[in-house]
């Protein structure tokens, strides 16, 4: 079976975020970019599954900027097989919405013919948890969401997904979509002998307009702030006080 | 001339860090309350970091190392800085490039079990009375027949009560001086060969630093590193690049993360009514320290290319001994000074930073020496080391 796995190419989780001055979004320029963690988390499990001999080849696609083949080096080093770049954006501030996405990866999973697609459930970039949903509604497979475990069961995938009340757990017939949470699994570093064989790793550069997608923006961006700052804490003497002050503020 | 830190730099130096901030460094406070790394901890911690690829990277890949350039190494051994000496030792190894003097039946014997991790090493040329002065030495090794009969002593020999074989140098032929020396591998258990006592240090905690005492081991050709008579010329040629390493890279880091510890506290500790890192003379400190800390890391990548360019920087890399060693020493001052009392506290590793620091100005060669290096040099006539015009 074949795994293709998106990444995107997002501010490290680290950095702390500007806003531009005009508001019209964040300060990407002279940043660290990374690749989007829950993304990470989707490219370790495809390896599991290869590892666990569930998978056979595993390819990784990024849609964006050019600087998106550094994400897939990335993936590369971790031990992903094949990567492909979409280059539909010359502008790093310029970011692709979802339906185009799930749009361009439907049109890559026509040509990979993969079992699964396994992706980050969202982009903590700008959290809009949407393209692993679109890209089931147009391929028209079927998708489980969250996952926090998984196993291939013969033609299918067992996942178990966390929702509000606990955990779920489904099994879907592939082909199918899974798009991962948090606590599936923990990353592996790039070990340095597979960091040197990712340079050697082959990476397919496209365009949108290879595939025939439009990715002209269809959401407006009104105005981006900074949260509010916190206010300052105060010590409390006690539990007591602590219980009285909370009572106060209407927290319980 | 690139200064831009490529993609694959980035992914190496994530992964080292990674690996530092996940493995070790959670293991450091453990380390210095006990003055030791118990086996199983550093054998788990050898396994991981040699799966990852990161034990001997400083070595050419056909002897099984990570085969790293110059510069990318000093990129890691920056990051090591971020730990410390014994942590450094077990995860990423202390494969010394002289082992790859090593020939014929040699190379199996005590390079390729060096690189894998299966055997460590410790340098011995040290004793009491030759520290600086090298070629000092009393310890001898006279031929007998086939043999080699070694005596004497050495002192402050890192990680010798750890370490399976040493390079210990001894005087081959008095009448020659310097020219005189020669390097062995002597294995532990050796007959005639033991350990005497662990001097205790005023800082880096974990690491033995033994008296070696040598009396009539006998030793063969098997033995002798490199040529007869041309021990010191052979450490000066690859010991450079170790100094490097250990201490200017190292430096750099140790600072680079003493600096961040201190930029967060100057922030956050308020005193009359106003974080300290609102006073001017605070922030003095704090600027200095970053301007110092690009400075040499500056330097030191650039001697790192010369290195791999194949040049032979022996003056540039004396005074970033000095550079490196005098930086930390600055940096982790003005932290102590700004930590305030919290600096001079156990309860914060500010104060073991402090003790660590002082060793650099002192081994892999003294300032002082490694100043009166870069002074002849530039009186010989190197004004490229101040002028990269001038030829
Ligand atoms: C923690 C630790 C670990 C060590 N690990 C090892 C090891 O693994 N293997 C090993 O072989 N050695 C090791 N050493 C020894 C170390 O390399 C020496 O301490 C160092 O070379 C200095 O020698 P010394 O201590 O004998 O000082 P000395 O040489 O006695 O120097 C004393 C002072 O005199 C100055 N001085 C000496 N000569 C000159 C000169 N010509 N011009 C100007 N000033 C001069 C020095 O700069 C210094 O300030 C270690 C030492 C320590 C403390
Ligand atoms: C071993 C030890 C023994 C001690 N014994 C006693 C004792 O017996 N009794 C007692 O009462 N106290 C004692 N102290 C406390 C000691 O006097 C304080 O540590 C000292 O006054 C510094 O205060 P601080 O540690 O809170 O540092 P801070 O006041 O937080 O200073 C931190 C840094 O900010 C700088 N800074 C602060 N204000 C300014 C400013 N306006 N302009 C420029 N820079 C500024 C300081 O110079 C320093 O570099 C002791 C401390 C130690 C470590």
């Amino acid at each position: 079976m074949k795994v293709l796995v998106p990444v995107k190419r997002v501010i490290d989780y680290n950095v702390k975020v500007r806003v531009k001055a005009d508001g019209s979004g964040v300060d990407l320029a002279n940043v660290k970019m990374s690749m989007n963690p829950f993304d990470e988390i989707a490219v370790e499990e495809a390896i599991r599954l290869k590892e666990a001999g569930k998978a056979e080849e595993i390819v990784v696609v990024s849609i964006g900027v050019k600087q998106a083949q550094e994400t897939l080096r990335t993936a590369l080093a971790m031990g992903a097989d094949r990567a492909i770049l979409v280059v539909a954006a010359d502008d790093v501030h310029t970011d692709i919405e979802p339906l185009a996405v799930a749009k361009i990866l439907a049109k890559v999973v026509e040509e990979e013919q993969p079992g699964l697609v396994l992706a980050g459930k969202q982009a903590i970039d700008n959290d809009m948890n949407a393209t692993g949903q679109m890209l089931s509604a147009i391929l028209g497979w079927s998708q489980a969401t969250f996952a926090s475990e998984m196993g291939i069961d013969g033609d299918s995938a067992v996942v178990t997904r966390e929702v509000d009340g606990g955990l779920q757990t489904i099994k879907v017939k592939m082909p199918a979509i899974v798009t991962v949470d948090l606590r599936l699994n923990e990353p592996r570093y790039a070990s340095l002998p597979n960091i040197m064989k990712a340079k050697k790793k082959p990476l397919d550069e496209k365009t949108a307009d290879d595939y025939g997608v439009d990715v002209t923006p269809r959401l407006e961006i009104v105005k981006t702030s900074e949260p509010a700052a916190r206010a300052a804490g105060i010590m409390v003497g006690s539990v007591d006080e602590l219980v009285a002050k909370l009572k106060e503020a209407g927290a319980v | 001339m690139d200064f831009e830190i490529s993609h694959e730099q980035r992914m190496l130096v994530d992964t080292v860090r990674g690996f530092i901030k996940d493995e070790l460094a959670p293991l450091e406070q453990q380390v210095e309350d006990s003055g030791v790394l118990d086996d199983a901890t550093a054998h788990a911690i050898f396994e991981k970091s040699s799966s990852l690829g990161l034990y001997g990277m400083n070595i050419p890949e056909q002897f099984g190392g990570g085969g790293l350039s110059c510069l990318d190494q000093m990129m890691c051994e920056e990051q090591f800085g971020h730990t410390t000496d014994i942590l450094i030792r077990r995860a990423f190894g202390n494969v010394y490039e002289v082992l790859l003097s090593c020939t014929g039946a040699q190379v199996d014997r005590w390079l390729t079990p060096a690189v894998k991790g299966d055997r460590v090493c410790s340098i011995a040329f040290t004793e009491p009375g030759a520290g600086s002065d090298a070629a000092g030495i009393k310890t001898r090794a006279v031929r007998k027949g086939d043999k080699w009969v070694l005596n004497g002593m050495k002192h402050y020999i890192s990680d010798g009560a750890f370490s399976d074989f040493f390079v210990v140098t001894a005087v081959t032929d008095p009448e020659k001086g310097h020219r005189g020396i020669s390097m062995f591998l002597v294995d532990k258990g050796t007959p005639g060969f033991s350990l005497g006592r662990d001097q205790q240090m005023m800082g880096i905690r974990g690491t033995s630093h033994l008296d070696l005492h040598f009396d009539d081991v006998e030793l063969t050709d098997a033995n002798l590193l490199g040529t007869e008579g041309e021990g010191l010329k052979l450490a000066l040629s690859v010991l450079g690049r170790v100094r490097l390493a250990q201490v200017s890279a190292r430096a750099v880091g140790k600072s680079t993360k003493i600096l961040g510890l201190t930029l967060d506290y100057a922030r956050d500790r308020v005193q009359f009514g106003q974080p300290i890192g609102d006073f001017q003379m605070v922030q003095q400190m704090l600027a200095d320290s970053a301007m110092e800390i690009n400075a040499t890391r500056t330097a030191l990548w650039q001697t790192a290319n010369k290195i791999d360019r194949g040049l032979d920087p022996r003056a540039d890399i004396s005074a970033l001994k000095v550079q490196g060693g005098e930086l930390l020493d600055r940096v982790v001052d003005r932290a102590v000074q700004i930590f305030g009392g919290m600096g001079f506290s156990k309860d914060l590793p500010i104060e073991r930073y402090y003790r660590d620091a002082r060793i650099y100005r002192i081994f892999d060669g003294a300032s002082e020496v490694h100043r009166s290096v870069v002074a002849k040099t530039l009186l010989k006539g190197a004004t490229d080391l101040y002028d990269p015009w001038s030829n």
